[in-house]
């Protein structure tokens, strides 16, 4: 027999989803990005003002949100030594916790698509801990790391100068042969 | 080989919605057709098809150790010399390369004669590998077909058996691109990304023009992630000529198809094989172009013409013929072989090489002796000689 024995399709026929290109309205998509300081975060999405706004939405919050401990020791069990001081949240109570170490920026992007406002970015402080990973409140503060989820973005990663520098000499023509 | 009339499966339009084939139709015009079928002998295929096929890639590739070290040919296929040594390189470190389609005129009597080699951006993968398989599967349960028929097609197990022989030497993450108004290339590139997702290798897709290039030099993603291995359907002297280019060969950045390919894509490959295999049953005589009038009895093609276009043919009789296009530059002349007419269908065979093995075929058959984008694609069978020539079930 000359054929393959078998043939099947794992992501193709769930069309929609991949197949865009005869409904184009560009997707809006959302853009997260872990930031260790404003300059890095103004480099990669452009724009100083939504950084620095950014990270002062992620201090305030910082107390509030940060994992606690009851003791240092056991804050030094997840985070690193120097970052584990003692805080105050907003209504006064005091813990032991570490310190913000970076933010974590969500964008909702259009797209270059006009009429379409640039939605408010989300901001939220970022921890982290002894195995280089980075946590980030997930809505349910509480006692030690519970209410953290991992961010999966690395942190300053290559920022982008350019795009739509490719392409070009397509010139609208199907480009396979 | 026969070209014979079939039944059309009377689903096919809904199958092919179901698995995400949009292209079958093209601006309104059928590319997808299957009204009719070739038949071929095993001895056909065999004999005149598969067996070339591999000898024809193992002249094109014995060609790039030499091509590749020496400037004055690369002159020659036109390769831009800021990219000389990094193709050069890319060769001496044999980065893996995916596929490609060896183009034969063929009529079924005689040696196929091959046209070119598609081994940048070869498209019509999806219909090869998967829908015309699909066809015979259902011409068969339906009898229309015998249940012996076959066909040459493994490509589908052969492109994910080869994403997995790939998966452990691409640098993360991987992606595939292609241009995002092209709906025949995105549908390429999902089949492809399907294939290697069936081997256990993920890749998202991005449109070719979303990529990014960093202030260090490196190609992103939207999401400003570096890319670590992108395939691209696009061809490699287009990226060449973009903007984006010349960051390439620093960038870190592995390509599918690798650098080196590009000294196979290129027309200019013919009149150096027929160079070095003078004679050779599969080959027509060819040589690079001088300019000037096209004596009878040859074809002039640019090196980097795809789909058919800007092809000038001076046929023996006298007869001319040309096609428009967008392409330019240095061209190679072949001595004029015209495709065979089946009912005044043009047939060219697209055999298929997944890594180095030849692993099917697809036909496309235009109307006109030069197989333009306007194309389409029917399928194939392998029958016994003795089959009846018409089925109704």
């Amino acid at each position: 027999m000359k054929r393959s024995k078998t043939t099947a399709l794992l992501l193709m026929g769930t069309a929609p989803l991949l197949f865009t290109a005869c409904q184009r309205t560009a997707p809006v998509e959302v853009q997260d990005g872990l930031y260790t300081s404003v300059e890095t975060c103004a480099q990669a999405v452009g724009d100083t003002a939504t950084c620095r706004i950014a990270f002062e939405q992620a201090k305030l919050q910082s107390a509030d949100t940060a994992p606690q401990y009851s003791s240092r020791a056991a804050c030094e069990a997840e985070f690193p030594a120097e970052e584990c001081v003692e805080q105050k949240t907003s209504t006064g109570h005091s813990f032991i916790g570490p310190l913000m170490a970076g933010f974590f920026l969500s964008q909702m992007m259009g797209g270059n698509r006009a009429g379409l406002a640039q939605q408010t970015p989300q901001a939220s402080p970022a921890f982290r801990d002894n195995r280089q990973g980075w946590l980030r409140p997930n809505g349910a503060p509480g006692a030690g790391r519970a209410g953290m989820a991992p961010v999966s973005a690395t942190p300053d990663r290559a920022v982008t100068a350019n795009r739509g520098g490719f392409g070009r000499s397509a010139n609208g023509r199907s480009t396979g042969g | 080989m026969r070209r014979i009339g079939i039944v059309e499966r009377g689903d096919w339009q809904a199958q092919a919605a179901e698995c995400g084939f949009r292209f079958h139709t093209i601006d309104g015009a059928r590319y997808w057709d299957e009204r009719a079928y070739y038949a071929f002998s095993m001895a056909q295929i065999e004999h005149d098809l598969e067996d070339p096929s591999v000898e024809v890639h193992q002249m094109a590739m014995g060609l790039v150790d030499e091509i590749v070290e020496s400037d004055a040919l690369m002159q020659r296929l036109a390769i831009p010399e800021a990219f000389r040594d990094w193709i050069a390189e890319s060769w001496r470190k044999r980065e893996p390369h995916l596929y490609g389609r060896l183009d034969f005129a063929y009529d079924g009597n005689g040696p196929a004669k091959l046209y070119e080699l598609n081994y940048d951006t070869p498209t019509s993968l999806f219909e090869a590998a998967f829908f015309q398989w699909q066809w015979l599967e259902d011409q068969r349960a339906s009898g229309r077909l015998p249940r012996d028929a076959d066909q040459f097609n493994s490509i589908h197990e052969a492109l994910v058996d080869r994403f997995a022989e790939l998966a452990s030497s691409l640098p993360p993450p991987l992606l595939f691109a292609a241009v995002r108004e092209s709906e025949e290339d995105q549908g390429t590139i999902a089949y492809l990304r399907d294939c290697a997702s069936q081997a256990g290798l993920h890749g998202a897709a991005i449109a070719l023009e979303d990529i990014g290039l960093s202030e260090d030099g490196r190609y992103t993603d939207l999401d400003n992630t570096v890319i670590g291995s992108l395939f691209k359907l696009y061809p490699l002297e287009d990226l060449f000529n973009d903007d984006f280019g010349r960051a390439l060969p620093k960038s870190g950045l592995r390509l599918i198809e690798p650098p080196w390919k590009a000294v196979l894509s290129n027309k200019g490959l013919l009149p150096l094989l027929w160079e070095r295999h003078r004679g050779h049953p599969n080959l027509l005589a060819a040589e690079f172009d001088t300019g000037g009038d096209l004596p009878a009895g040859w074809v002039r093609k640019p090196l980097h013409s795809r789909e058919g276009a800007n092809i000038e043919l001076h046929l023996a009789d006298g007869q001319r013929l040309h096609s428009d296009g967008p392409y330019a530059g240095p061209s190679i002349r072949q001595a004029a072989h015209p495709l065979p007419a089946f009912d005044g269908h043009y047939p060219m065979v697209g055999s298929w090489i997944v890594g180095d093995h030849a692993c099917g075929i697809g036909i496309r058959e235009d109307d006109s002796p030069i197989t333009r984008d306007s194309a389409r694609f029917v399928p194939h069978a392998i029958v016994e000689a003795d089959a009846p020539a018409t089925f109704y079930a």
